[in-house]
């Protein structure tokens, strides 16, 4: 069975991009979150084997949604994305249980490599 | 480290100092000792370093040899004349094949290199020796703190590009105390100061390949290295970053490469315009066909700058051929050159270069008298030759002009009838455009004075011919007595052109803006006269008419009501159209004509609405 993702993050055309990327790798897409809340709804309702998280976003961000999820699901293996010059963010995000992170712009090849880093 | 990887780069600066060193020994020539002397002497001690560091034993040798002697003309010890200059200059020649020899035969490594010490120069010596491969240079003691022989002490080094090198160096410590016990970190804390390195210290033993396995793990780990006492050095923090200062790093590609990414962005703007002639109406599509033509427009800009290269590249080693020539023919001549900053399509300037490096001879041998004959005419016993070059609209110029004695006509005329070409002779006898054709024709353009310089292999007929497959012009003015200009006017690019839309029949026909000075309309100024041909009034010239639907073979005549004006050096004709239609840029695609195809055309291209088209050669009418 393939793994499944959930992706969260308040632009389409970034939700797309990584769509492409992992569904490439063999990934299933089965759901996608635009808000910190939605995200946390989501994970519940689907229990991925990965969620990609956006750090900014509106209505609890990404970091908030990190801390949620962690707490009902302490396995839950997130990785975050971040844009640049966010340095204090990630570290924050890591803090708060985000397994790893990769920065905008993607190449694909990195995302697929912290993908394995999450997941392994 | 492998060093193989350095080879381009090691090509490339080589060339660079090679370069400089040619330069600066010209300008010790002049007599600007002061200065030039220095740099050449510094490029010769860049030459040998760079040389030693690739291994390149042979190199560095005859490397260190040059420098040896440009350090005593530095102190006087070896006097400047022409003689030594030219010993200097052939030394650096060899420099040049020797270090062309190391890199096709020679496997680079790094073994270091005993040369002689600098030290041994004195005060002269540039400074201290440095390392023969560019290690970082310990400094300052080990750590403050002994590592503890029972602790386990790793030092990471992230990779220099990972980015948020603190939240990495988390995720490394994470994945390590998930299995092991970390005593402590150093730093102790990943905030902004971090620069990528840091130790880790276990409370237990631990397997070195595990341990190792589990930090790169972490993703973004360059090196791994176990520690003791006395290895334990100074982290580096983010003040003094772990890598070198970034340097400009140049690339060689492959041209051929650029050419397929040129000609596929051409594809793209031929099709963008197509989506917004056929979407660009709908209001929803307008901002994003808007930034999908912006986006491309920047990228074709890009993609035809990376062609792009100054004259200067293919001008600058031309000092040295008026040079060398110079001092063969036994002649004093000053050459200036204006204009080198123009920028052109490198594949351009590449085929240009052997036309106008004949040229340059030419001049030399040829055009520049001997001093006495100089002398004797009134002028200055040193000739000068001058190398100018403009940009025009849709076009560089480039002028070579010289002041010396002029084209020899009468020994070209009387070449020209004793080969049979009377008709020509008769031609060329008052106008220079004819004598050129003339001093191109196959027969006569090597000169029976064939000198080692100027009978290489590039007759005047080669020069035109490549000036020519270039879609450029070629033209010519002498004055006895006075001197010769050659002036060549070529395309900036190749890729994409500038072109005129016209119309003859129901066909349309591009013509390049090159060679194309401006468009006029045909009502009522066309003037009959005998012997024949008709003529264009423009302003006040008269300019023969070249009607293209008797050209083409149209079947209705005369229906011309537009002309565009095409210029070959000083002569002006109209080539008479249809139609002007309008104007695009286009990308010419080169074609071998088949058999029976009219000798005009160039190439074809695609126009804007996805129609072919055939791209006219308005040269090749006149």
């Amino acid at each position: 069975m393939a793994k499944t993702v959930l992706i969260c993050d308040d632009a389409l055309f970034m939700r797309t991009m990584l769509g492409d990327i992992l569904r490439q790798a063999g990934f299933s897409v089965v759901g996608e979150a635009q808000s910190g809340s939605e995200a946390v709804q989501k994970y519940r309702e689907l229990q991925p084997s990965l969620v990609t998280m956006d750090i900014v976003m509106p209505d609890m961000g990404g970091i908030d949604a990190v801390r949620a999820i962690m707490k009902e699901f302490p396995d839950a293996k997130i990785l975050m994305c971040s844009a640049m010059g966010q340095q204090a963010l990630v570290i924050e995000a890591i803090q708060a249980g985000a397994r790893d992170f990769v920065v905008k712009p993607f190449q694909p090849s990195r995302v697929l490599e912290a993908v394995q880093r999450v997941l392994s | 480290m492998d060093l193989r990887d350095f080879v381009a780069l090691y090509v490339t600066e080589t060339r660079e100092h090679l370069r400089l060193l040619d330069k600066a020994l010209l300008a010790v020539e002049r007599g600007e000792v002061e200065g030039a002397i220095d740099e050449a002497f510094r490029a010769a001690h860049t030459l040998k370093s760079l040389s030693a560091t690739m291994g390149f034993r042979s190199a560095a040798d005859q490397a260190h040899a040059l420098e040896d002697r440009l350090h005593r003309v530095r102190t006087g010890e070896l006097r400047v004349d022409a003689d030594i200059i030219d010993s200097l200059l052939a030394a650096a020649d060899d420099l040049g094949r020797v270090i062309d020899h190391a890199v096709a035969t020679e496997e680079p490594r790094v073994d270091g290199w005993e040369g002689p010490d600098d030290e041994e120069r004195g005060p002269f010596a540039v400074g201290a020796s440095e390392p023969a491969d560019g290690a970082q240079v310990e400094s300052g003691p080990a750590s403050a703190q002994p590592v503890d022989p029972d602790q386990v002490s790793v030092r990471v080094v992230l990779r220099s590009d990972a980015p948020v090198k603190a939240a990495r160096a988390m995720l490394v410590v994470r994945a390590v105390e998930q299995r092991w016990r970390v005593a402590r970190t150093e730093p102790a804390v990943f905030d902004d100061s971090f620069g990528g390195e840091l130790r880790i210290m276990l409370d237990s033993s631990a397997d070195r390949a595990e341990l190792e396995t589990a930090i790169r793990g972490a993703g973004e780990v360059e090196l791994v290295i176990f520690e003791d006492a006395a290895s334990a050095r100074p982290l580096a923090r983010a003040e003094q970053p772990v890598v070198e200062a970034p340097r400009v790093v140049q690339v060689r590609v492959d041209q051929r490469r650029l050419d397929e990414i040129a000609d596929g962005i051409g594809e793209l703007s031929l099709l963008e315009r197509r989506l917004r002639r056929e979407l660009g109406e709908k209001a929803g599509n307008v901002e994003a066909v808007g930034r999908l033509s912006a986006l491309l427009s920047d990228l074709q800009h890009a993609v035809l700058s990376v062609r792009m290269v100054p004259l200067a590249e293919a001008f600058e080693r031309f000092p040295r051929v008026v040079r060398d020539a110079a001092r063969r023919a036994d002649k004093e001549i000053e050459f200036r050159i204006e204009g080198e900053g123009i920028e052109i399509d490198r594949s351009i300037l590449d085929d240009v270069v052997d036309p106008l490096i004949h040229l340059l001879r030419n001049a030399v041998d040829h055009g520049i008298e001997a001093e006495e004959e100089r002398v004797a005419a009134g002028k200055p016993a040193r000739g000068t030759i001058v190398l100018r070059a403009e940009r025009a609209r849709a076009s560089v110029r480039i002028a070579l002009e010289d002041d010396g004695r002029g084209v020899n006509r009468a020994r070209v005329l009387e070449k020209a009838r004793l080969a049979g070409l009377h008709a020509e002779a008769d031609a060329a006898a008052h106008d220079d455009d004819a004598l050129l054709r003339l001093m191109a024709h196959p027969g006569l353009s090597t000169s029976d004075e064939v000198t080692e310089l100027s009978g290489r292999g590039v007759g005047m007929d080669v020069v035109l011919s490549r000036v020519r497959a270039l879609g450029g012009a070629i033209d010519m003015r002498t004055e006895p007595g006075h001197g010769t200009t050659f002036t060549l006017r070529l395309p900036i690019t190749l890729a994409l052109a500038r072109a005129l839309l016209v119309r003859v029949d129901d066909e349309e026909y591009a013509v390049p803006l090159t060679h194309i000075s401006e468009a006029i309309e045909l009502d009522g100024a066309i003037e009959r006269r005998n012997p024949g041909g008709e003529y264009v009034k423009l302003r006040d010239e008269s300019l023969p008419l070249v009607r293209m639907t008797r050209v083409l073979g149209s079947r209705h005549v005369r229906t011309e009501r537009a002309a565009i004006v095409a210029e070959l050096g000083q002569r002006k004709i109209a080539l008479g159209f249809d139609e002007i239609v309008g104007h695009e840029q286009i990308l010419v695609k080169t074609f071998d004509a088949a058999a029976g195809t009219l000798p005009i055309f160039s190439g074809a291209t695609l126009l804007a609405d996805g129609r072919p088209a055939l791209v006219l050669d308005p040269l090749s009418v006149i």
